[in-house]
C-alpha cells in the first residue's frame, strides 16, 4: 500500500483548484503547441521540447514551489512547470522567441529555457542534469542558515546517466539536505530508449542503497498522483531535512525537440499508445465524468486561455529584440574597489611572511570580516591538517564545520555546490579548492564554464560570488598531474577573472579583493613558491590588490619581460645577471592578474623599452603568453625594435624524472639565453 | 454460478481477444460483459463475482479506462464479492513490472473488503519484479502474448477451470 497521503483526487479536491489546474494544464498546452508555429514562421523559438505527456507532474512541481521559500531548477522541458508555477504566457513567449523583454535573461539564453531568478525560478544550463548540483549547494544553504523551503531540481530521466547527477545525489545523502530530484521518465534521451542508459528500467531504483534518500514513484501523466507525491515529497524533506527522489512516469507524446522526428525510431502502435494516455485530456474527461465541471465551464477556460495567448503573442511580436551593443554588458560584475591601494602597491616595512602565510592569514582575515563566508574542498580540514600544503589550517578550528568542511572526491561537486550555495543570499562568498592539484580540475570544467556563463545569460540577475583557489605549476618532481597550469584554458572563458600571483604580499591582496569582489576569480596559487623565502615579503594587515594591475618588479630601460607565477623570481634572477654582465637593464612586469590584463602597462613598459620577452611556466605554444605577444603587436607594434619573444614549457607533458622535468620547464638560464639574444637583435 | 460480470474496454483489441476466449469457457449465458469505458459505480455493483480485464501499461501502470473508473467506487464496500483478474504483460520487456496492474487492482478491491480468487503459479515465468506476485502465486492470471503466446490458451483454460469452482 502506497505510503503517500492521498489529499488529492478528483472527488476530494474542491471545484476551484480543479477549475485552476485545468485552467493552467489547458495554457501550459497552448502554448506548448503554438511553439512550432514561431519556428514555422520562422520568427523564433528555434529550440522547443514539448512538454506534452509530462502535464501531471510539471502541474505538480509549479504548485508545490513556493516561492517565498524555495529554490526551483526547472529543465528545458518544463515549460507546464514554469506556467504553474505563476509565469504568464507573455513570459513564455518572450523567452521563446528571445526578447529583452525575457524574465529569463533577455534572450540570451536558448529558447524554451524558461526561469525567473527574482522568484527563484532559476535559470539553467543546457548541459542536461547540470543544475542537480546547484539544487545540491543551495539546499546546503537552506540548512545552514536554517531556513523554510526546499530546493527542487526537475531533469529527465536520461540526464540521470550524467556522472555530476549521482555527485549530487551523493552529496545531499551524504550532507541531509531538504532537496527534491524529479525524474520526468518519457523513456527516452532524444532517440535513446532508457535501456540504453541503465540497466534498472527506473533510473530511480540505482538509488535504493543511498543512506537518508527517501524515493518517491509516480504516475506524472495524472494530476491527482503527482501532486499528493509533490505535495509529501516537499513536506517530508522539508520537516526531515533529507532528499528525495520523485520518480515521474511520463509519456513523450511528441518528437524530442523540433529538430528532432520521432517517427524515425517510433512505430504508430507505440505512438497511438501514448497518446492514448495524453495527460490533459484524462483530467478533462475525469472532470466531466464526476461531475466536477461541465462541458460550457470548460469551453470557457479555453476560450480565456485562447484570448490570453493571443493577446500575449501581439505584445511579443512588438516587444524589441535585445540591442547588438547589449552583447557587452553584463559579462562580469564590477569588482571590489581599493580605495586605499588603487594600484595593489605599499611600502610597508616589516616582517617578511611567507606566500602561504600571506593566504592563510588573508583567508582568515576575510572569514572574521564576513560571517557569510564558506571554503570546502578536498582535504581542507581534519585536525591538524589543513588542506593538501595546509593553506587552510586552522581555519575549521577558528571558524567550525558549518563554514569550513571537506568535500568528496568530486570536483564537478565542489565547483557546482559552490555555484548552487552562492544563490541564497548575496552576501556569501565561497572559497573553494577547486582540486587538490590545479592537474585535476578538469572534471570540474563543466561546472566552471556553467558558471563562466551565469552573469552574462542572466542579464546580471545572478552573480556567482566565487573565489577558486588551485594550486599551480611545477619545480616540486610532480610529474604530468602535479605540474599543469591550466590558465590558458581558463582565461578563454568570458565571466570569470585569473590571477596569478609571485609574492606573498600580492597574494594575499588578491585574494581579498577575491574575496570581496562579485563574479568569479580563479586564484592560480604557484606551489612551488608556498614556503620559497625569495617569494616572502612584508604584507600590510588590510592589503588589497585590484584586478587588471600589472607591478613593476624591476625598472629597467633595454628590455620588458611580461611573466607571472614561478616565473617572475627567474625573470628577475636573469635580469640581474644580465644588467652584471652588461647585456643591458632589463624591466620585470609581474602581470599578477591575466584576466583582465593590465594593456595599459604593458604597452607603456614596451615603448619604453622597445624589446619584449614573455614568459611563462605553461607551453609556449597556445600558452597564455600568445595573447600577450598578441596585444604587442597589434596595439605596440610601432614601439618595437626586435619581434616579441616567448621562452615557456616544451609542447609535452612535464616529466616525473627530474632531467626530464628541467629539460622541459623553463629556468634562469633559458631566459637569461632568450632575453640576451633579444637584446641584441 | 452466480450473477457474474466481465469488465474490460471494449475497445481493446489483445484484450479483447483474450474475454472472448474466457466467455466461452464461462458461458456466455452466465456472465455480462460491461464495457468499462463507460460502466457507471452503480453497474459494477450489481454483480457478486467479476472478472476483471487489466492488462499492465506503461512501467507497472493501470489504463487509463480503470484509473478513471476507480473513483466511482473507491467509497463503497466489496464485502461478499469475488474477484478474479487477469491481464497482459511483458515479462521481457518490462521484467521489474511484470503485470504490476494485477496487482494494484487486488490492492484497491482488498482494500474495500473484496476477496481476489483465481490465483495462479508464478511457474513458468522468468521476470524480476511484480506487484501481482504474493509468495510462488499471482494474484490472478498472468498473459504474456510478446513472448509466451503459445501458452495462453493453455493457461487460460486452467484459470476459468479453477474459477468455476471458486464463483459456485
Amino acid at each position: 500500500m502506497s505510503d503517500i497521503p492521498k489529499i488529492h483526487s478528483i472527488k476530494k479536491t474542491d471545484k476551484d483548484t480543479l477549475l485552476k489546474w485545468y485552467r493552467l494544464l489547458f495554457l501550459g498546452r497552448t502554448l506548448d503547441e503554438k511553439a512550432p508555429n514561431y519556428l514555422k514562421q520562422a520568427i523564433g523559438w528555434s529550440y522547443h521540447a514539448p512538454a506534452a505527456g509530462h502535464d501531471g507532474i510539471q502541474l505538480a512541481i509549479g504548485q508545490v514551489f513556493d516561492r517565498s521559500k524555495d529554490h526551483l531548477f526547472p529543465y528545458y522541458r518544463d515549460l507546464v512547470t514554469n506556467v504553474s508555477a505563476g509565469l504568464t504566457a507573455e513570459e513564455i513567449i518572450y523567452n521563446g522567441i528571445s526578447k529583452d523583454a525575457d524574465v529569463a535573461g533577455g534572450g540570451r539564453h536558448m529558447s524554451n529555457h524558461f526561469a525567473k531568478p527574482e522568484w527563484n525560478i532559476h535559470n539553467v544550463s543546457s548541459c542536461t542534469g547540470n543544475h542537480t548540483l546547484h539544487a545540491v549547494g543551495v539546499a546546503r544553504a537552506i540548512k545552514t542558515y536554517d531556513s523554510k523551503g526546499v530546493a527542487i531540481s526537475s531533469q529527465g530521466e536520461s540526464s540521470v546517466s550524467e556522472g555530476y547527477v549521482y555527485e549530487a545525489i551523493n552529496g545531499a545523502s551524504k550532507e541531509q539536505l531538504p532537496v527534491i530530484f524529479v525524474f520526468q521518465d518519457n523513456g527516452y534521451g532524444i532517440s535513446v530508449p532508457k535501456k540504453d542508459q541503465t540497466a534498472n528500467r527506473k533510473v530511480a531504483h540505482n538509488f535504493e542503497g543511498f543512506k537518508h534518500l527517501r524515493i518517491m514513484y509516480c504516475n506524472g501523466k495524472d494530476v491527482f498522483d503527482s501532486m499528493n507525491t509533490m505535495l509529501e515529497a516537499s513536506k517530508w524533506a522539508e520537516e526531515n531535512q533529507k532528499p528525495v527522489i520523485v520518480h515521474a512516469n511520463c509519456v513523450r507524446i511528441h518528437s524530442h525537440s523540433n529538430s528532432d522526428r520521432h517517427e524515425l525510431y517510433r512505430d504508430d502502435n507505440e505512438l497511438g499508445y501514448v497518446k492514448e494516455y495524453d495527460p490533459l485530456a484524462k483530467y478533462k474527461r475525469l472532470l466531466i465524468r464526476y461531475n466536477r465541471a461541465t462541458e460550457e465551464e470548460l469551453s470557457a477556460i479555453e476560450a480565456e486561455v485562447a484570448d490570453e495567448v493571443k493577446v500575449a503573442h501581439r505584445k511579443g511580436m512588438a516587444a524589441p529584440h535585445p540591442t547588438p551593443e547589449s552583447a557587452m554588458d553584463y559579462v562580469i560584475p564590477e569588482p571590489y574597489v581599493s580605495t586605499k591601494y588603487p594600484d595593489g602597491t605599499h611600502n610597508h616595512e616589516g616582517e617578511s611572511l611567507k606566500l602561504i602565510q600571506g593566504l592563510n592569514e588573508t583567508l582568515k582575515a576575510e572569514f572574521r570580516n564576513n560571517p557569510d563566508t564558506y571554503l570546502w574542498g578536498q582535504d581542507i580540514a581534519n585536525k591538524d591538517k589543513g588542506g593538501i600544503f595546509n593553506v587552510s589550517k586552522g581555519m575549521q578550528q577558528e571558524f567550525g564545520k558549518k563554514r569550513v568542511f571537506n568535500a568528496p572526491i568530486a570536483e564537478d561537486f565542489i565547483m557546482g555546490t559552490a555555484n548552487g550555495m552562492v544563490r541564497f543570499n548575496k552576501n556569501i562568498r565561497v572559497v573553494v579548492e577547486g582540486a587538490e592539484f590545479a592537474d585535476y580540475f578538469w572534471p570540474a570544467m563543466e561546472q566552471f564554464v556553467e558558471t563562466t556563463h551565469e552573469y552574462w545569460r542572466t542579464k546580471g540577475q545572478f552573480s556567482p560570488n566565487i573565489t577558486v583557489r588551485l594550486a599551480s605549476g611545477g619545480y616540486i618532481g610532480g610529474g604530468l598531474y602535479h605540474s599543469q597550469n591550466i590558465e590558458a584554458a581558463l582565461t578563454t572563458f568570458p565571466g570569470v577573472r585569473v590571477v596569478y600571483p609571485s609574492f606573498a604580499d600580492d597574494a594575499a591582496g588578491l585574494l581579498r579583493t577575491s574575496m570581496r569582489s562579485e563574479g568569479m576569480t580563479v586564484f592560480m596559487e604557484p606551489k612551488a613558491l608556498y614556503n620559497a623565502p625569495k617569494a616572502a615579503t612584508p604584507i600590510p594587515e588590510d592589503f588589497e590588490v585590484p584586478f587588471g594591475k600589472a607591478r613593476i618588479r624591476r625598472e629597467g630601460s633595454d628590455l620588458s619581460i611580461f611573466t607571472y607565477g614561478n616565473t617572475t623570481h627567474m625573470c628577475l634572477e636573469a635580469a640581474e645577471k644580465l644588467e652584471k654582465e652588461g647585456f643591458g637593464n632589463v624591466e620585470v612586469v609581474d602581470l599578477r592578474s591575466l584576466l583582465p590584463l593590465d594593456n595599459e602597462t604593458i604597452l607603456a613598459s614596451v615603448k619604453k623599452t622597445s624589446r619584449a620577452l614573455v614568459v611563462h611556466e605553461d607551453k609556449v605554444f597556445a600558452g597564455f603568453g600568445g595573447e600577450v605577444a598578441s596585444l604587442i603587436n597589434s596595439e605596440g607594434f610601432e614601439y618595437l625594435d626586435a619581434p616579441v619573444r616567448r621562452v615557456g614549457s616544451t609542447f609535452t607533458p612535464v616529466g616525473f624524472n627530474r632531467t626530464l622535468e628541467a629539460a622541459i620547464l623553463p629556468n634562469t638560464d633559458k631566459i637569461f639565453e632568450a632575453a640576451k639574444d633579444l637584446l641584441s637583435y | 454460478m452466480k450473477d457474474t460480470g466481465i469488465f474490460y474496454s471494449f475497445r481493446s483489441v489483445k484484450t479483447g481477444q483474450q474475454v472472448k476466449k474466457i466467455l466461452k469457457l464461462l458461458g456466455s449465458d452466465n456472465v455480462t460483459a460491461v464495457d468499462i469505458d463507460v460502466a457507471t459505480g452503480e453497474d459494477f455493483m450489481k454483480f457478486t463475482n467479476y472478472v476483471l480485464a487489466v492488462p499492465t501499461w506503461f512501467d507497472g501502470e493501470l489504463p487509463t479506462y480503470w484509473d478513471e473508473f476507480l473513483p466511482s467506487i473507491e467509497d463503497e464496500s466489496l464485502k461478499g464479492k469475488n474477484f478474479a483478474i487477469f491481464g497482459g504483460g511483458d515479462q521481457k520487456g518490462y521484467p521489474e513490472n511484470f503485470v504490476d496492474g494485477i496487482g494494484l487492482m487486488a490492492e484497491f478491491l482488498e482494500e474495500r473488503g473484496g476477496k481476489i480468487v483465481g490465483f495462479t503459479s508464478t511457474d513458468g515465468y522468468t521476470f524480476e519484479g511484480s506487484k501481482a506476485k504474493r509468495g510462488d502465486q499471482f494474484v490472478g492470471l498472468a498473459l504474456d502474448i510478446e513472448n509466451q503466446a503459445a501458452l495462453s490458451n493453455e493457461r487460460i483454460d486452467a484459470w476459468v477451470k479453477s474459477l468455476t469452482k471458486e464463483f459456485a
